[in-house]
């Protein structure tokens, strides 16, 4: 409590001495209890209860209570902001849990506030995919759990034979179908980690410079991107005036749309609505440049900084435990994730699955999602601009120069 | 219901039970203990209100106080998301907070003039319409009429619905393409119904109308009561004299009604300046130009994380609420202080209390 | 309010009165009431739905497949009830210690001289006006420090003192509308300080501590905030914490949402219908606030 030394001075010594006093009472507690009790861990995690994800880490939980006895992991949810903001005031009060399961691009603010640990040594990464969304400065942060969260086009097989494979065919199909009454193509326009993969299908389509983390985002690739969808929209009437997350899967699931863009995580609900009708394919290459490249990430462990050796070592057996092959190839049966661990993602089991097949080519053309503090900013600085863009009211150019503006301004919000 | 069982239920009110004995416990506790001091020992005057007074104000002192001061500690600090453990502190700090509020935007684009204008803007349009629609719908229903009693039960409907559950049906209602509103819309005729959720300035009018529809029962009920409390013997005076209906309104409604009108506009801007649910949740692409200075704040301080600007900028939102509020009595001429007398003069009329006096005086 | 309500006839013999003049009447006050409750009648028509379509053309309000399937699930398959449990438990104990607390100190407040009164009144009034999520952050580190996190009892502790302001002054203004008169009364008959108090005053204010008990009742009924940073495990939710798990990231069990945000509601609504004999009355004198 510096304020007290700010205006009284003497005081915070005894405030000091009471601290040393709670702390070793609270040491003793901890001695007394070592003998008697078990080790208690808490974990928070981003699962909710929608997709029966939350009971999983439960499950899992449970199951290593019950080769190890002597540990009870005590699992919470807290929705994916709600985690941010909690952990960060958690850790400010020295409440913090001991561990998370959460997305990667939360690696960024925890790194940047000192509050979790690298894992490079703890755990070896080698045998997992692509870890790259959680690490930071040379170091990783996380120990990966499942990769993907990745966009990728969807489509009824009753309204379309087969996917377009360029933006002119799209086009020619956006014509046919609007003259049928149904929608094209329909995604979240108000989001704009659905536009990223169209940055990325032109030269020079990345959302950092060279360095990682100065905004580059007045470029040609943007306005190029940009005009394409406005353009898509506008002249060539491939998607809805307005349509958010909601309105988008329900005209998907109505049929009211030929084809989505959706992430991976929304594979399991449409296999159950509509069974063999659903199709998947890459999003369509942009004719006379490459393919859009969707942002890759996953969900990781991250281990709060400065916990004790024994629950370290805990926490990393649990860890470890959590992603056996075995494991791994049990939360795919049960969530239809693709495992991090190679030997998983390379088993039959996966490997066979049509779906996850054709969710892993779009996956392989896909960039890691930069995890670095900055991308907040450049989220932040994308969606309104995007947003104007995807209404009429701005030009790409004068949308790209905005967004530039705003990242700056936001980093400089940041320091 | 399976995770309700007898067991839980009982444990769980014997959770809540415990705590409210101990709080019964410490505070009788703590009763004995000042009226051995002020009452036993020192025979003080005031021993007994000191005793009434003590419970709220150790709670406030935590509650309120304890974190007042804390954040006031935090804006002289530079503490942020990269500075989470070990920030700075410094008077110079603090006036470098309170600088950059003015010359840099507070959020990405939004500045604070364009803000606190806005802030401005969203607060008088709302208490407008909530006096000028609650007092209208009050008058209606302080009519000789039937179903009174139903009708003001259905009118009271958004205040009494939990409001996060009221905003988000709205949000729904708002969406372009299944949104009750544009449905309408497109039913009267409208090819291109406006974006509510995306374009600034619909989405600013879709907020403003969320927060009129949710903020009229409130002035309306209270408006009511003001209504009722006046004196039909003031109405057929007026009438004897020949006034019109609209002089009547002028000259006896309004300013009877003033003692009543002016404590509910003081919580009404109090209420709407600080309103975050309703521009926060309803703005659901975080378009800045919807922001007023809570949700600002709010964003500046959990999506941005500058504690120590967050800090400064709060108290600032802080005592620019103060001084509207201020002014506003002022020129209202009514104070906190001497509120509670005002109402008594203005009482001349039936006041429920004084019934309910005189009807004990009958009794005894 | 009925021996108030009555005789009045303002309006009586205005153009109001006109036969035309009433059917305006009730087609406005009808006109308004579909306004008020249709957002809510767009919920339980939602609730109804099979699956989870909050958004459909069909505007029906009735669907003609209803069902209560997922008022069961709510009720069956969740820790709703467990939620709803504790947050009555919850509210209806915090809004009585809240109103106690504050009865008394408002009739310090409102009988009693002394210095840093007006100093007192004038910092619960701008109590009110300190923006409540900057509180926060201190909270819970002064809730952490005291070891209440995920504790029911740091939260009872911080909701009955959290509308202890607007109450006092809800209090305050209908204490003073009363004669001292009769206190006075009844001390020359012997009575002490507190039993004229308890005996005359309370009573009395009836209608200005039921509002102070409504006001608080819904204010902590729908807070979400402290009870996100103060409660972690799900079998403690209140319930405005447990809602939110029936929607993740981007998906949300619309209609087992609906389900509950009805259920949730029918408490406030069975309060304000209790309360509405006081709710003119009490906030009328209430709101001398200010």
């Amino acid at each position: 409590m510096r304020f007290w030394k700010f205006c009284l001075g003497k005081d915070y010594k005894e405030e000091d001495s009471m601290k040393k006093l709670i702390t070793l009472a609270v040491c003793a507690i901890m001695i007394v209890g070592g003998i008697t009790a078990q080790t208690k861990l808490t974990l928070w995690t981003q699962e909710g209860t929608a997709e029966n994800a939350f009971q999983y880490v439960q499950d899992l939980a449970a199951a290593y209570s019950k080769v190890n006895p002597k540990v009870i992991i005590e699992v919470l949810n807290k929705e994916t902001e709600a985690l941010r903001q909690d952990y960060q005031t958690a850790s400010l009060a020295g409440d913090a849990p001991d561990f998370l399961w959460t997305v990667s691009d939360h690696a960024g603010p925890f790194t940047a506030a000192a509050l979790i640990q690298p894992v490079d040594k703890l755990v070896d990464l080698s045998k997992f995919g692509d870890a790259s969304a959680a690490s930071l400065d040379g170091k990783t942060w996380g120990v990966p759990i499942t990769l993907g969260n990745h966009l990728m086009l969807l489509y009824n097989k009753d309204l379309i034979k087969a996917p377009p494979k360029d933006t002119a065919e799209l086009i020619k199909m956006a014509a046919d179908l609007n003259a049928k009454g149904t929608v094209a193509l329909t995604w979240n326009q108000t989001e704009p980690f659905w536009f990223v993969p169209w940055l990325g299908a032109f030269k020079g389509g990345k959302v950092f410079a060279a360095d990682g983390k100065t905004p580059n985002l007045n470029t040609p690739a943007m306005v190029s991107a940009l005009q394409l969808l406005q353009d898509l929209k506008f002249k060539s009437k491939a998607y809805p005036a307005e349509s958010d997350y909601n309105t988008a899967d329900t005209m998907f699931k109505e049929g009211k749309a030929a084809m989505i863009i959706n992430g991976d995580w929304s594979l399991g609900d449409y296999q159950k609505v509509m069974g063999d009708k659903l199709g998947i394919a890459n999003i369509p290459q942009v004719k006379g440049a490459g393919w859009p490249a969707p942002y890759t990430a996953g969900k990781f462990f991250m281990i709060t900084a400065g916990i004790d050796k024994a629950k370290l070592a805990t926490i990393v057996d649990f860890i470890k435990f959590a992603t056996t092959k075995e494991n791994q190839l049990d939360m795919f049966s049960k969530l239809h994730r693709l495992p991090a661990l190679k030997t998983a993602a390379a088993d039959k089991l996966v490997a066979s699955d049509p779906v996850q097949k054709a969710s892993a080519a779009q996956m392989a053309v896909g960039v890691g999602m930069p995890s670095v503090l900055e991308m907040r900013a450049v989220w932040d600085a994308m969606k309104p601009e995007f947003i104007k863009v995807m209404s009429n009211s701005e030009t790409p150019k004068d949308a790209a120069a905005a967004m530039q503006a705003a990242a700056l301004a936001g980093i400089k919000a940041l320091k | 219901m399976k995770d309700l069982t007898l067991q839980f239920m009982g444990a769980s009110l014997a959770n809540v039970g415990s705590t409210i004995i101990a709080v019964a416990v410490g505070v009788f506790l703590l009763e004995f203990a000042l009226w051995l001091v002020f009452d036993r020992l020192l025979h003080h005057r005031l021993a007994l209100p000191i005793m009434l007074l003590t419970p709220a104000v150790l709670g406030l002192a935590a509650l309120v106080v304890y974190p007042l001061l804390f954040e006031l500690q935090l804006a002289f600090s530079n503490m942020s998301l990269r500075r989470f453990k070990n920030p700075d502190y410094g008077l110079a700090i603090g006036w470098d907070n309170l600088k950059l509020m003015f010359t840099e935007p507070v959020l990405k684009q939004a500045k604070f003039f364009p803000l606190l204008l806005r802030t401005f803007l969203w607060t008088f349009i709302q208490i407008s319409f909530h006096v000028s629609l609650g007092l209208f719908l009050a008058m209606l229903l302080n009519r000789k009429i039937r179903l009174k009693g139903l009708f003001r039960t259905l009118l009271v409907f958004p205040w009494a619905v939990p409001q996060v559950i009221a905003i988000l049906a709205w949000r729904g209602e708002f969406n372009y393409e299944y949104g009750y509103v544009n449905i309408l819309l497109r039913w009267l005729g409208m090819a291109n119904p406006p974006q509510w959720l995306t374009e600034p300035t619909w989405n600013f009018i879709a907020i403003n109308l969320v927060n009129i529809w949710l903020g009229i029962p409130f002035m309306m009920v209270t408006l009511l009561g003001g209504l009722q409390s006046i004196d039909s013997t003031y109405y057929e005076a007026a009438e004897i004299d020949g006034a019109s209906p609209w002089q009547r309104f002028r000259a006896v409604t309004l300013p009877l009604l003033r003692p009543i009108m002016t404590p509910a506009i003081v919580l009404g801007i109090i209420w709407t300046f600080n309103n975050f649910n309703v521009p926060f949740l309803l703005n659901q692409n975080l378009l800045e130009t919807s922001d007023i200075l809570v949700t600002a704040l709010f964003r500046a301080a959990f999506e941005y994380n500058r504690y120590g600007f967050a800090a400064s900028f709060a108290i600032v939102v802080f005592l620019i609420l103060l001084a509207l509020t201020i002014v506003y009595m002022r020129i209202s001429e009514f104070t906190p202080v001497t509120a509670a007398k005002v109402s008594v003069a203005a009482g001349e009329g039936k006041r429920p209390a004084k019934a309910a006096v005189a009807a004990a005086k009958g009794g005894a | 309010m009925r021996n108030v309500g009555t005789g009045r006839g303002i309006f009586r013999r205005t153009r109001y009165g006109t036969p035309a003049g009433l059917f305006a009447t009730y087609l406005v006050l009808v006109i308004a009431c579909v306004f008020a409750v249709y957002p809510i009648l767009r919920i339980a028509s939602v609730s109804l739905r099979p699956g989870d379509r909050l958004l459909s053309t069909d505007m029906s309000l009735f669907p003609p497949d209803a069902t209560l399937d997922n008022y069961r699930a709510v009720m069956q398959d969740t820790k709703f009830p467990v939620w709803l449990w504790n947050s009555l438990a919850i509210t209806l104990s915090t809004a009585l210690i809240g109103v106690m607390i504050a009865s008394t100190s408002a009739y310090a407040f409102s009988r009693w001289n002394f210095k840093g009164k007006k100093a007192g009144l004038i910092f619960l009034f701008a109590a009110q006006m300190i923006p409540a999520a900057m509180l926060m952050i201190p909270i819970y580190i002064l809730a952490a420090r005291l070891g209440l996190i995920n504790t029911w009892r740091g939260l009872v502790i911080a909701y009955s003192v959290g509308s202890i302001p607007f109450s006092i002054w809800i209090l305050k203004g209908y204490y003073d509308t009363i004669p001292i008169e009769l206190e006075e009364a009844a001390m020359i008959d012997g009575a002490s300080r507190m039993t004229a108090f308890t005996k005359i005053i309370l009573p009395l204010s009836t209608p200005s501590l039921a509002i102070a008990f409504l006001f608080n009742f819904t204010q902590v009924w729908n807070d979400y905030l402290l009870g996100r940073i103060m409660l972690q495990r799900s079998d403690m939710f209140i319930w405005t914490q447990g809602i939110r798990t029936f929607a993740d990231n981007f998906r949300t069990q619309w209609g087992q949402y609906s389900a509950a945000s009805l259920i949730v509601s029918v408490p406030v609504m069975i309060l304000f219908l209790a309360s509405s004999k006081y709710l003119i009355s009490g906030l009328t004198v209430g709101s001398v606030k200010g």
